[in-house]
């Protein structure tokens, strides 16, 4: 499995995904030490100023101001701190979850396999974004609430994936041997069937992250997001609306924030499963 | 002089492994005149089945002819332009497959296949094909054909699917059948009607046949000449009778003394040791190909390849220790069937499993009886084989058994305990029945290291082995299972099949069981690698001292190894006695099938059941 990962370095894909991620995480980890302002500073005196390359720009804004004075380049990089934080913790809760439950589902089978099965279809039967936005009128806004309500929604996703998988690996002989030999199903599920299912689940956990970052910036531009203090990339695009004609900049770029964010996570993801599954390598990339 | 319809001229067919060509077929020549049959015979990786790829011009990738000449009725086959080649296949050259039922497709009717093939052959009329399609089923013995054209593959069985497509290639009169092991994945109690009708048709059609396959015993009975190969050359060829009788090359006595005999006296098997070199290793081979393995090697043979000599009439050999192969014996003491225990270890009693079918939920459930009373009970030290035609329920009695099925009724009890007694599930008394399972490919854990799986006893429950205890149950299992020891770090898809299926045997045996349940284990391996295996456990049974339950279909394998035989059929035990009397009085109809499915061991006496006289149906 390392050496798996350490294989999958020598895809370009993986590569180029990764340079991305890493300095998206550098924006996100050092916001307060490369912001040159703060984001929440309202400057009256100069607002909707536009980016450095068109006219009429102002040097202290480089990426100009918002209609409140705010300078977009600090609220950008915060924003990222946002996005990351958002992305890493609701993919790793909604994998947690939906692991657990895949593979109790697809390992034990019979009722209890009936029983989740049927969960996640009446779950998935909700329209995800519906769903998180009913989530967050009543869990109310904040970061925390986002990271939750997108595992309460996403959990299902990763279930429903690794649970076929699971049924494919536990149907193999040496699953039936461990029990032979006396391992209990707990030893069984995490020691022969999970090592064979983590490929799967390294591929949906980054596909994931980019599903979280688009969720968090949809809940964030209706105002249902991390809350209005805090800078997120689907909130600056809420604000720029109503400007849009007089300063495009302020939409289009946090929504290219977003699309390099989740651009660079999919590739990640796809270059991750050429690599890590088997059926797929074996064939050639 | 009649026109040969298949003739093979130091024919060469090379695969490009790394880079550079090695040749996977070398100079193989053969001459196959109308209405011959032709056995090509040789374990697996020999190349047989690259001559029927050849000819359909179905190689795998990477694999060309590189020289010689595959002449098909004097025309040159593989310089033949595609479309003449296209209307020589499946008209004058029709092919048997391997799988009958995934040959078929499975969402056409058997009508609608047989009329699309009869169409282009060029039968305009819809009413002459569905004439023609009936009498050529019925012709291969189908009842009821007229029914079978509104079928579909997976309403039939194997022994059906496989009759459907021996009528689908002759329906075309073809001048050349090839069949590539037509009877290997089908039943044994079917192989005998199978292998008559394929003959009986050829009679008929005229037609030549090659026969491909990896029993000596049984291209004896079917063919008129044999092509014996190994690592891509054909070491021996000849008339098959011949060939049989007094094989030349030390490779084909060899295959001839590691094959268990089923009516003769039981003799040793004789263990050739290692396996067939891998196209990889044949690139960095010189001289004769089979000398790490022969026991008449001498300096010379490794020093240039032998050539291909004939020393009879028709019988060529390529060995220049060709005249001492007869003398070959095998050295190793037989191994005793039975060491007269009587202290009973495992006794089963009554044992039922029944399946539900359907959930209930929508449309009805119903239950099938996959093991119907069965009893039993086997002693210390003792092998017994369970045998019986796939479906039977083998495999569900060694499930129950070892406690991955349930039991639906009885008892089974070890050494008094009744395992069927859930406060007992995963005790150290079930732990002490082991089981070897079919598949190693699937048995073995691709992510665990071999000292890891044949120590995984180790890790279970609570006891936690050190990396270092670990290790030296490995070094001393490895030495048990025949590996070396530098085979502990490696991973199951670095093995070979039957490297595989010592691991997998170690594996059950690291915390020495009092029972072992060995299902089909030998039957997916080449026969020099199923002597090694068998030899291993009589000699682990002797060493270790346990008790096997030994699921099987060859009934040589078991005559050789087992002491008492339990015949199966249908979920229930219909016969049950010590192997030599079973074997020598068969009471069950299905147990006399089942023996008269076994090729006699000397070619020249025949073998009853390919013979036309008997009325056998499936």
């Amino acid at each position: 499995m390392p050496a798996a990962l350490l294989r999958s370095l020598g895809s370009p894909r993986v590569v180029i995904a990764l340079c991305m991620i890493l300095c998206i995480m550098f924006c996100a980890v050092f916001a307060s030490r490369i912001a040159p302002n703060d984001p929440g500073d309202q400057n009256l005196l100069s607002i909707l100023t536009p980016p450095f390359w068109v006219e009429g720009s102002d040097p202290a804004f480089v990426l100009g101001t918002d209609s409140l004075g705010r300078d977009v380049l600090s609220r950008l990089i915060y924003g990222a701190r946002t996005a990351v934080l958002v992305a890493f913790f609701a993919s790793l809760g909604a994998m947690i979850v939906g692991t657990i439950l895949a593979h109790v589902s697809g390992y034990f089978g019979g009722t209890t396999d009936w029983v989740i099965s049927r969960l996640v279809d009446v779950w998935m039967s909700f329209p995800p974004v519906i769903l998180s936005l009913i989530l967050m009128v009543g869990l109310g806004v904040g970061l925390d609430r986002v990271i939750l309500a997108i595992i309460l929604v996403d959990w299902t996703r990763f279930c429903r994936v690794l649970r076929s998988e699971v049924l494919v690996v536990t149907r193999h002989d040496y699953v039936g041997a461990a029990r032979l030999l006396g391992f209990t199903h707990w030893q069984a599920i995490t020691r022969e069937v999970l090592p064979a299912t983590l490929p799967l689940l390294i591929t949906l956990m980054s596909l994931e992250m980019a599903i979280a970052v688009v969720v968090e910036a949809i809940l964030s531009f209706v105002g249902l997001g991390v809350g209005a203090n805090q800078p997120a990339w689907g909130q600056m695009i809420a604000d720029a609306r109503q400007y849009v004609y007089q300063s495009p900049w302020n939409l289009l770029l946090p929504a290219l924030a977003i699309f390099l964010t989740v651009t660079s996570f999919n590739l990640l993801g796809d270059g991750l499963r050429r690599t890590l599954d088997v059926r797929l390598a074996e064939s050639g990339r | 002089m009649t026109v040969l319809t298949l003739q093979a001229k130091d024919l060469e067919v090379g695969a490009r492994i790394d880079g550079q060509v090695v040749p996977a077929i070398r100079g193989l020549s053969f001459d196959l005149a109308p209405g011959e049959i032709l056995g090509l015979v040789g374990e697996s990786g020999a190349g047989k089945s690259m001559i029927g790829r050849s000819i359909a011009k179905l190689l795998p990738p990477g694999f060309e002819i590189t020289a010689g000449s595959l002449l098909f009725e004097g025309e040159r086959l593989p310089q033949m332009p595609p479309a003449r080649r296209r209307a020589l296949l499946g008209r004058a050259i029709a092919f048997i497959p391997q799988q009958p039922m995934t040959a078929l497709n499975p969402v056409m009717t058997i009508g609608a296949q047989f009329d699309e093939h009869l169409a282009r052959l060029g039968e305009d009329n819809r009413k002459g094909r569905r004439e023609r399609a009936i009498a050529a089923l019925a012709a291969a013995r189908l009842p009821r054909p007229a029914d079978l054209l509104s079928q579909y593959a997976h309403q039939l069985s194997g022994g059906m699917c496989q009759r459907v497509l021996i009528a689908f290639a002759f329906s075309s009169n073809p001048r050349l059948v090839i069949a590539d092991e037509p009877t290997t994945a089908l039943d044994v109690t079917v192989h005998p009607p199978i292998l008559r009708l394929i003959a009986e048709m050829q009679q008929q059609h005229g037609t030549a046949v090659i026969f491909i396959t990896h029993d000596l015993r049984l291209a004896a009975q079917l063919c008129d000449k044999i092509v014996v190969m190994y690592a891509g050359r054909a070491i021996e060829s000849g008339p098959a009778r011949s060939i049989l009788s007094k094989p030349a090359h030390p490779y084909t006595r060899c295959l001839q003394l590691a094959n268990p005999t089923m009516h003769s006296p039981r003799r040793a098997l004789y263990v050739m040791p290692d396996q067939m070199p891998s196209l990889r290793q044949l690139a960095n081979m010189s001289g004769c190909h089979f000398a790490p393995r022969c026991p008449l090697v001498v300096a010379n043979c490794r020093q240039a390849e032998p050539p291909n000599v004939a020393i009879a009439n028709g019988h060529r050999v390529a060995c220049i220790r060709a005249t001492e192969a007869e003398n070959i014996a095998t050295t190793d003491a037989l191994a005793a069937t039975t060491e007269n225990s009587q202290r009973t270890v495992l006794q089963v009693d009554k044992l039922q499993k029944r399946y539900a079918i359907g959930d209930g939920l929508f449309g009805g459930a119903r239950t099938v009886e996959a093991v119907k009373d069965a009893s039993f009970s086997i002693a210390e030290n003792e092998f017994v084989a369970l045998v019986g035609e796939s479906g039977s329920g083998k495999s569900t009695i060694a499930k129950l058994l070892v406690g991955l099925e349930q039991a639906s009724g009885g008892r089974i009890l070890l050494n008094g305990d009744d395992l069927t007694d859930p406060s007992l599930r995963h005790s150290a008394e079930r732990a002490s029945v082991q089981m070897v399972f079919q598949d190693p490919q699937s048995a073995l854990n691709p992510r665990r290291r071999v000292a890891s799986i044949v120590t995984q006893a180790m890790e279970a429950g609570t006891r936690h082995a050190t990396w270092e205890e670990r290790l030296k149950r490995t070094g001393e299992l490895l030495a048990e299972i025949g590996l070396a020891a530098d085979f502990a770090t490696r991973l199951p898809g670095q093995l070979s099949g039957g490297q595989r299926q010592r691991v997998n045997i170690g594996r059950a045996l690291c915390n020495i069981p009092k029972v072992l349940i060995a299902d089909e284990i030998v039957s997916g391996l080449d026969v020099s690698i199923q002597a090694q295996l068998l030899n291993l456990l009589a000699r682990l049974r002797s060493e270790l001292g346990f008790a096997m339950l030994f699921i099987s279909h060859d009934l040589s394998v078991v005559r050789y190894l087992c002491s008492r035989v339990l015949v199966m059929y249908r979920g229930e035990i219909v016969e049950q006695g010590p192997v030599e009397t079973v074997f020598a009085n068969p009471q069950h109809a299905h147990t006399r099938a089942l023996l008269s499915s076994v090729p006699p061991d000397d070619p020249q006496s025949p073998w009853p059941a390919l013979r036309p006289a008997a009325s056998m149906s499936n």
